[in-house]
């Protein structure tokens, strides 16, 4: 078994971060062309708590070394399961993720947090935390090695992620301004 | 916005992805949503997955039984009202 946490602050509100979060893998994110599609499964809102609940299916594309590849089979499309929570009274994006395909020979399961930073307002605290767990019976060197490979792969993406997401934030904001300025001058226009 | 696994579904998932994300951040974020408005373009956007038989015929039906299976403690543990 392998762990992995790490955790980064977002120089965006919470409200900001969480809106941008629906659209990660946008095309203003150059950093995760291994995630090919992302589709909404269910949504639902709970009344009392006022939560919202989504589900979430990923697409991704990502080569691995060849050896990886023989035990896995030559496929390199895997799908992601991602169930989020959002709960707007507590201010918390909780996104609970784990791999659906090869799941009988390793398990990656991650969880993410967004919650308005405590040091600095206006900023959002990002969590990130995750457990890999090699199962292929047999050989510990094996699993030892695939979970080694595994978390590294991981570390790799999570990186990118962040990366990718500040472009998001970024390019959003700037098109957010331009959008307003333009909706202002065009209610200038009229009033002219 | 991202593209859909099953790409004859891109047009209709493009809008309702369009629709969500101006009711969660106009209404949603600021408490004043009651209900889901796109829920309607939601159904549109699943009946399109199930027509062209996106998750059936990639087996991800099945896969996915296990997998909320799997996830019921963070269902139990994220839908609990926050103390407050």
């Amino acid at each position: 078994m392998r762990f992995f946490a790490s955790k980064y602050e977002f120089a965006y509100s919470w409200e900001e971060v969480s809106t941008n979060n629906w659209r990660k893998y946008c095309a203003y994110n150059d950093k995760a062309s291994h995630v090919i599609a992302v589709d909404t499964l269910s949504r639902s809102l709970d009344a009392p708590t006022h939560i919202l609940r989504t589900e979430r299916l990923i697409t991704c594309r990502q080569s691995m070394p060849q050896w990886v590849k023989r035990i896995m089979g030559g496929d390199d499309t895997s799908y992601v399961y991602e169930v989020s929570y959002v709960d707007p009274q507590a201010k918390r994006v909780t996104m609970c993720s784990q791999n659906m395909t090869w799941s009988e020979l390793l398990q990656v399961q991650e969880k993410v947090q967004y919650t308005p930073s405590a040091d600095a307002e206006g900023h959002t605290t990002f969590e990130q935390s995750a457990k890999i767990i090699a199962l292929c019976g047999g050989w510990q060197k094996i699993k030892n090695s695939i979970e080694e490979i595994s978390l590294e792969r991981f570390r790799q993406n999570a990186a990118k992620g962040r990366e990718g997401f500040e472009r998001v934030l970024e390019i959003s904001r700037q098109v957010f301004a331009q959008q307003r300025e333009e909706a202002r001058q065009q209610r200038e226009g009229v009033a002219a | 916005m991202s593209a859909s696994l099953a790409p004859e579904c891109n047009e209709v998932k493009e809008r309702y992805d369009t629709c969500f994300l101006k009711w969660y951040s106009e209404k949603y974020l600021r408490n004043t949503a009651t209900t889901d408005e796109c829920e309607p373009l939601f159904r549109q956007y699943k009946t399109c997955l199930t027509a062209k038989k996106a998750l059936k015929e990639r087996g991800i039906d099945q896969m996915l039984e296990e997998a909320r299976a799997d996830n019921k403690d963070n269902d139990a543990e994220y839908m609990k009202p926050s103390g407050r």
